[in-house]
């Protein structure tokens, strides 16, 4: 429970922005994770000077805050672990410049992926990270777990586009990081430390953002195998050639069936794994690119070759993809989405160790990556009040997680650690550089107010 | 209660499509949060209050979520069963008990719309100008039908002379707002069938399809009046049911199987309630299955406004049918254009507009802006919430008329050329 005065201060600052009934705080205990937690109030700022006055306050009653864009991490990033205030940025979502002669916006952080996508199409500039969950996660989201996407393997995940931010700091104070410049050396590069740091450092209220001009054209293809195996040594062999594709999506057995089961998109229940690969550029490049890939998947195993005839062919191949992780919510009860990452050329060897690992506890279990960046997403369905079945679900995927720092992996591609991975961090971070994040964490925030019980 | 949260994987997809929480930007708004407290409410987690009556209430049953959902949440059902709980609770507004008890007989509708009539005629226009519902004022209103339009056609009504040969029977449920409010789009349905060659049965036995009563509690109402709607539309020789509001169409597509089976009715009723459902189809999907047969003319000479036309996609038609659009595309007489947001939700929904000015207001303004964007002088839309909730939103300089898609066409008809067996091609998979 919040202190009388803290509650006080915040209705006088904010009014109806303001709640701290139970059906309310309800429906911000939760994001796409399993875990759930009550926070004692929560808050929408519109401006950053409220955001400003709000971090004084709280850090001054040294109460916890916790920084969310639209609550659809699948790590419990935006979770209160340790209740206190969830600041929500849902209503900071003004698009505040678009210059695409000097090639960038400037937001608020909780402008929708995808909305600033649709105000930037006529102008024919874009803005590449594309996450799954583009058409509802927020950019201060966005940023704050340095999302990624299926557009990545080619253009790189949110850091890459970060060109300047507004921080409000655990005192309250507000700095600025980067500028409108692409090309900008001045000082630390304090908005790629912000990348990823999850709301522990301070809250975004600014983002400038780079975008860039759309290509000429896309090609899709939708190419399936007949097992898996062939699928990823196809995957590691196309990059290790030297040619870059956008996207290169992997879906296996399962996760096809599931798809098929939910929805009736017309893919290859009979396949073992099926790459969703996209090139884009001119024509010419797109042309040559996408023969070179039909030629080099044909010498792994391939039963069929899709391209995609049109947008509408395009879009229902991508909803299949998108629809992946919710289809899955259908199976069973519970559903746990990972995020381990290994270098391509050790895909094909994660995949089968994934597998074993699975197999070994009988575990109902599918496979769904951005093959390309070697970024996979282990999907186990279970039911958590089993608690025989859960036991195991947690065991398997420590022992993923070891399989894939034993291959030079790492814990997470894009979902970020959040709840989720916290205790598995010493696998991939040793204890001097645990001991730096930490240096860094208390020299910003003293009090430990911003988003605490998470990985530092 | 029935589990139907247990499925979800608050992946936040339904976010996306959700119209309140669009313009509220407020989890506790959105599909994902409604699942979310049905589910801490069902765990004990959270008591029956009127703020989770509040938070489960303002939400336009549009059925987006569901729609959209991967994971196949029913949340109609859900939010269904979980807003008459509340209802049973914590009361509802008189005038919304009223409805519901209006509703539920046809003989108290008939007696309450003879006279609203009567109040419109006597009321001045400068004093219906100050009164609102929800934020709107009442002159912004429609005129009641000066007789209902059931009592101004036959309960059967002939081909057309000109169609020809006879092609088959099919049902027409008129639904409250054709038969009290707008009977001209009654008229046009009527028209569009007989021109075409069918008989058309309006059974008197009908009643309202009870989507309001569900929405608002009145389940037992509902019940009655569905079965009494099963048993007058339940009849094999029939090709189609056609409906001209979407919302109907969804009542007997999906609710009155729905029902049947939650009320336990027994195996026959649910039988013809499924035999209905497969059916139901919406008139302008009838018209577009007939298409290739049909000659429409430019004339200017009909009573339609010139100028281009655009429309309105109610969400009960994208949930349930298939967008009017596909038939205005494909007449090379009709000068179509569409807005930017054409298949964006109105705000409308059902009496949402009326508890929720604010949010339904904001939903609206947009489409009024882009409407007035696109230049169009017509307005077509196939739902008569929709169509009430926008009209009475724009302003008497914009010189846009709405009616229903068929009304438009009815008047554009020039001929209906009968193909070789001519029979109905969207009935023949029925
Ligand atoms: C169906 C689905 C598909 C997905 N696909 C992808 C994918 O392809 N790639 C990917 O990377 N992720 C994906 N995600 C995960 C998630 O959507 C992204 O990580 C997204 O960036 C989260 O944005 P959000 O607005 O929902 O943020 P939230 O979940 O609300 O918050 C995420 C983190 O950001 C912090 N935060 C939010 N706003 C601010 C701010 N203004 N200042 C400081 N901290 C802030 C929060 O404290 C929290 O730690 C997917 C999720 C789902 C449900
Ligand atoms: S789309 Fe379905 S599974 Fe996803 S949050 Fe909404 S209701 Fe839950
Ligand atoms: S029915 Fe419509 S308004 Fe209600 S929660 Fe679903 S999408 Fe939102």
């Amino acid at each position: 429970m919040l202190e009388h005065a803290v509650k006080s201060e915040l209705i006088a600052l904010l009014g109806d922005r303001f709640s701290d009934e139970p059906e309310i705080l309800t429906c911000y205990a939760y994001d796409s994770f399993l875990e759930e937690s009550m926070p004692d109030a929560v808050i929408f700022p519109k401006t950053t000077d409220e955001v400003a006055k709000i971090m004084a306050l709280a850090n001054r009653a040294k109460v916890p805050v916790t920084a969310r864009g639209a609550g659809t991490s699948v790590c419990g990033a935006p979770i209160a672990a340790e209740h206190g205030i969830v600041l929500c940025f849902s209503k900071m979502d003004k698009i505040m410049e678009v210059n695409t002669a000097d090639r960038y916006v400037v937001v608020q952080p909780g402008v929708i992926n995808g909305d600033l996508q649709k105000v930037l199409a006529p102008s024919g500039f874009f803005f590449p990270p594309d996450p799954g969950s583009m058409n509802f996660s927020t950019i201060g989201g966005n940023v704050a777990l340095n999302a990624g996407g299926p557009r990545c393997l080619k253009y790189g995940v949110t850091k890459d586009y970060v060109l300047g931010m507004q921080v409000v700091l655990a005192s309250g104070k507000v700095v600025r990081f980067g500028s409108k410049n692409i090309k900008d050396v001045t000082g630390y590069n304090f908005t790629s430390l912000f990348c990823g740091s999850e709301g522990t450092l301070g809250m975004v209220t600014e983002v400038t953002l780079k975008v860039i001009a759309r290509p000429e054209t896309t090609q899709t293809l939708l190419v399936t195998f007949a097992d898996l195996d062939s699928t990823a040594r196809a995957v590691s062999d196309i990059i290790g050639s030297g040619i870059l594709p956008v996207s290169m999506e992997l879906l296996d057995k399962m996760t096809i069936n599931a798809i098929e089961d939910a929805v009736q998109m017309g893919l290859p229940r009979e396949a073992g794994g099926t790459l969703l690969i996209e090139v884009d550029g001119s024509r010419e490049a797109c042309d040559r690119e996408r023969s070179q890939i039909v030629h080099k998947v044909k010498e792994h195993n391939v039963m069929a070759v899709e391209e995609a005839e049109d947008e509408a062919d395009r879009n229902r191949l991508w909803a299949a993809r998108r629809a992946a992780y919710g289809v899955f919510a259908k199976i069973a009860p519970d559903i746990l989405s990972e995020d381990v990452t290994v270098p391509v050329s050790k895909v094909p060897e994660m995949i089968r160790r994934i597998y074993q690992i699975t197999e070994k506890y009988n575990l109902k279990a599918g496979v769904l990556a951005h093959a390309g960046d070697g970024n996979m997403h282990p999907l186990i369905c279970a039911d958590r009040k089993n608690k025989e079945e859960w036991k195991l679900v947690k065991k398997a995927f420590r022992e993923i997680f070891v399989a894939g720092a034993e291959l030079e992996g790492t814990l997470s591609g894009e979902h970020g650690i959040g709840l989720a991975k916290a205790e598995f961090l010493p696998l991939v971070m040793d204890q001097e550089s645990r001991d730096f994040m930490a240096c860094i964490k208390k020299a910003v925030d003293p009090n430990n107010i911003l988003n605490p019980g998470k990985f530092v | 209660m029935r589990e139907s949260s247990g499925n979800c994987g608050k992946c936040g997809i339904c976010l996306s499509v959700c119209p309140v929480y669009k313009v509220l930007k407020e989890e506790q708004a959105s599909p994902r949060a409604r699942v979310q407290l049905i589910r801490a409410y069902g765990e004990k987690r959270l008591a029956s209050t009127p703020l989770l009556k509040e938070l489960i209430a303002k939400c336009l049953m549009c059925g987006s979520c569901a729609a959209n959902c991967p994971s196949g949440v029913d949340h109609y059902s859900s939010f269904m069963e979980m807003r008459s709980r509340l209802i049973d609770d914590h009361g509802d507004r008189l005038e919304i008990r009223g409805l519901v008890y209006l509703l539920a007989r046809e003989r108290r509708l008939r007696m309450a719309m003879g006279m609203a009539r009567m109040g419109q005629g006597v009321l001045p226009d400068r004093v219906a100008a100050r009164f609102k519902l929800g934020n709107i004022a009442v002159d912004r209103f429609p005129r009641l039908n000066s007789r209902q339009f059931r009592k101004t056609v036959p309960e059967e009504i002939a081909p057309a002379k000109e169609a020809g040969q006879e092609r088959g029977t099919v049902l027409y449920f008129t639904g409250c707002a054709s038969n009290y409010i707008y009977g001209e789009t009654g008229e046009a349905v009527v028209g569009l069938l007989t021109r075409l060659g069918y008989r058309v049965i309006i059974p008197r036995e009908q009643s309202c399809c009870s989507v309001p009563m569900l929405y608002h509690g009145g389940v037992d109402e509902a019940l009655t009046n569905i079965e009494q709607n099963i048993k007058s539309f339940h009849r094999p020789d029939i090709k189609a049911i056609i409906v001209d509001c979407p919302t109907c169409g969804s009542a007997l597509k999906h609710e009155f199987a729905a029902m049947m089976e939650r009320f336990d009715r027994g195996e026959l009723m649910r039988q013809k309630a499924l035999d209905i459902a497969e059916k139901t189809l919406d008139i302008m999907s009838f018209v577009y299955s007939h298409l290739s047969e049909m000659r429409f003319s430019r004339d200017s000479s009909t009573p339609i406004p010139e100028g281009p036309v655009s429309y309105h996609l109610p969400c009960h038609l994208k949930n349930s049918f298939v967008s009017a659009e596909r038939v205005l595309n494909n007449i090379a007489e009709v000068d179509y254009v569409a807005a930017e947001d054409t298949s964006e939700c109105c705000g409308g929904g059902g009496t949402f507009f009326y508890e929720y000015p604010e949010v339904a207001g904001k939903i609206a303004g947009s489409k009024i802006d882009n409407i007035r964007r696109t230049g169009a002088k017509t307005w077509l839309t196939d739902c008569p919430v929709c169509r009430i909730n926008l009209s009475a939103r724009l302003d008497s300089a914009d010189d846009i008329t709405m009616m229903h898609p068929a009304k438009y066409l009815q008047q554009k008809l020039v001929d209906v050329i009968r193909e070789e067996d001519g029979d109905c091609d969207s009935c023949n998979g029925l």
